[in-house]
């Protein structure tokens, strides 16, 4: 085991330098750049240059890349064009947030699509499979800037329930109790949105793959020995109704970071989402590279610890 | 030796066969096309959904010519309209904050979103068949650029993705987003026709093709794709509502298309700002993204169930 996660660790470094060579080259290509976004227009040629110097901007960029390339590898990501902080600093202010978002709305979609998904499985044809089979189209066909737009109209302006946007109340100073209870608040709105999507998406994948679970020799062979329904159903079916939902689940940490970014941008959750989009309209190629690498990263990792679960859930899977 | 004897006698059987051909038993002859377009008509809800893409289809564009709402871009302030007028007989969907006939921007906006699904989706397909085909089929060269590029762009998050390319390769006018979405779109086309052709080209009929004669070309495109075709329509049929959600995406942080377009995702993002004044402004283009994607989904698994060789008639 220990010597096939060295192997996958080993094989992801040439696509993480793939990844980079394109995101690179990408974000060059984008029109304008940093110095035509935004400094001054009427700039003669020769402040220009001055400013294209100052960013390393006038060289040719295989030489751009390389320099790049070898500063990150000494841990020094660059420094942003908008704020001159360096990236780990920008990022280390915007990342806390969007782990919060992103972690908390994983968790609510994880328990709630197993659960959906397992109780409609096992009760096929019930009203409660058709609610959630029904539920979980709308939740799939729902683009999730509109259904946020939808959530802040009805629980923001006519129930006035929830707070609508930001990560907590601006401009009063709480107890520490009261400050948690208003970050909750906030909270509740982004993660319900960005989550049931994914809910809707997973539980239908838990549905088919229990239903098909249930037809296996094993699960009869188990109640034929006298267990209990319920005990079958967590212990035998449950735990290998898991294993592909967990591929399904690796394969869309990058979507649930894309939606994290929308969701953001619709709640003015002050996260890496909001980060992107801005960085993305000022040309901020440190900052922006950053992100996509990371992003990169994050998504690989994410695959890599799908395998390992695998084999922790099926003793059978045995890497070599 | 026995087999064969008996195959011969049995195809050449003069004999009457043993089963009377009744009128029940004669009706059951039916093509397998048949057989699959029958399925997927007794399926209720994705015959809902088909039915609901064909009124979108028609209103969207016979609609502005029929019912008379074919000018989009004129101001109604002085003909009965008004800013942010409620649904009436003459403005069924009302008027926005500077007068302009919802309905008719709806049908407007309908046409460019239903075009950006269709066609990318079509342009996705086509990539998607061709590099798929020859990498599955082929291996080699081909196989490992189709695997590092998808890898490459399946590690990096999809929007984040969409909305750089989107800055290098649109100028937000609806034919370079049905470029960008499209490019986008083959990608996990080409790897399921990939796994299709390695799957396939193995099998007996592909040897037995061979073996008379046929060049790889025929292989590929006259045996192998037909029986590939079940997962790639259904999934043709899903990527065009995904398109349509990438598309509003993109429309409504402003990456994609802009004024004077109007998309159902541009709508979208307009109304935004009056959410407070008139909800219909986003709520109207919203449900209709959401209806057209719910059908084309509802379709997409309608046909899956139909393609399905393991769903036995009964």
């Amino acid at each position: 085991m220990g010597r096939y996660i060295i192997r996958r660790v080993i094989q992801a470094i040439p696509l993480l330098f793939l990844v980079s060579i394109a995101m690179f080259g990408l974000i060059h290509l984008m029109p304008g750049g940093p110095v035509g976004v935004f400094l001054n227009p009427h700039l003669s040629a020769e402040g220009r240059a001055a400013i294209n110097a100052r960013f390393g901007l006038n060289q040719p960029l295989p030489v751009q890349y390389v320099k790049w390339l070898l500063n990150t590898f000494q841990g020094n990501f660059g420094f942003s064009f908008v704020t001159n902080q360096s990236v780990t600093q920008v990022l280390g202010e915007h990342f806390p947030p969007t782990l919060e978002l992103f972690s908390s709305a994983l968790l609510l979609a994880l328990i709630v699509a197993v659960f959906l998904g397992t109780v409609s499985g096992a009760r096929q044809g019930s009203v409660l499979d058709y609610s959630v089979t029904t539920l979980s189209y709308f939740g799939i066909s729902m683009p999730i800037f509109f259904l946020g737009l939808l959530a802040q109209e009805v629980f923001g302006i006519w129930l006035h329930a929830l707070p609508v946007s930001g990560q907590s109340t601006a401009g009063i100073v709480f107890d520490p109790f009261n400050a948690a209870w208003d970050q909750l608040n906030h909270l509740i709105l982004p993660m319900l949105i960005l989550s049931i999507t994914f809910i809707a998406g997973w539980s239908r994948y838990m549905r088919s793959s229990m239903v098909e679970v249930r037809k296996q020799d094993y699960i009869r062979t188990a109640r034929a020995k006298g267990a209990s329904t319920s005990s079958v159903l967590i212990h035998h079916a449950l735990r290998n109704a898991l294993i592909p939902l967990i591929t399904v689940v690796a394969i869309d940490f990058g979507s649930i970071a894309g939606g994290a970014a929308i969701t953001e941008t619709v709640f003015a959750w002050p996260g890496m989402g909001q980060l992107f989009i801005s960085s993305l309209e000022a040309r901020d190629y440190p900052v922006l590279l950053s992100m996509l690498i990371l992003g990169a990263v994050f998504v690989i990792i994410a695959n890599l610890l799908a395998d390992i679960l695998y084999a922790i859930i099926d003793p059978r899977i045995r890497y070599s | 030796m026995d087999s064969s004897e008996q195959l011969n006698t049995t195809i050449f059987d003069d004999e009457e066969p043993i089963i009377e051909l009744t009128s029940a038993l004669v009706q059951k002859r039916r093509s397998q096309g048949r057989i699959i377009f029958d399925r997927f008509l007794s399926n209720r809800t994705a015959m809902i959904g088909a039915i609901f893409l064909i009124l979108m289809l028609a209103i969207c564009f016979l609609g502005p010519t029929i019912t008379g709402h074919n000018n989009p871009d004129f101001l109604h302030l002085a003909d009965g309209g008004g800013t942010f007028s409620p649904p009436s007989w003459q403005f069924p969907l009302g008027t926005d904050d500077v007068g302009r006939d919802q309905f008719a921007r709806a049908m407007d906006g309908g046409q460019v979103s239903l075009i950006i699904g269709l066609s990318s989706m079509a342009i996705s397909i086509v990539l998607g068949v061709v590099i798929g085909a020859l990498a599955g089929y082929f291996g080699g060269i081909i196989d490992n650029i189709l695997m590092r590029l998808t890898d490459v762009v399946l590690s990096v998050p999809l929007y984040l993705l969409l909305f750089v390319l989107s800055t290098v390769l649109t100028d937000h006018s609806p034919r370079s987003v049905i470029f960008l979405i499209s490019i986008f779109g083959w990608t996990t086309m080409a790897r399921l026709v990939r796994s299709e052709f390695i799957a396939q080209k193995e099998r007996e009929y592909v040897m037995a093709a061979r073996t008379i004669g046929a060049k790889n070309f025929r292989l590929m495109f006259r045996h192998i794709l037909p029986n590939a075709a079940g997962p790639i329509i259904v999934n043709a049929t899903l990527l065009v509502g995904n398109n349509i959600i990438l598309e509003s995406v993109l429309s409504f942080f402003g990456f994609g298309i802009q004024p004077p377009y109007a998309t159902w995702g541009n709508m979208i993002a307009y109304g935004q700002g009056f959410m407070d004044t008139d909800a219909l402004l986003v709520i109207i283009p919203g449900l209709l993204i959401f209806l057209t994607v719910l059908s084309f989904n509802l379709v997409g698994d309608g046909l899956r169930d139909a393609l399905d060789p393991y769903m036995t008639e009964r």
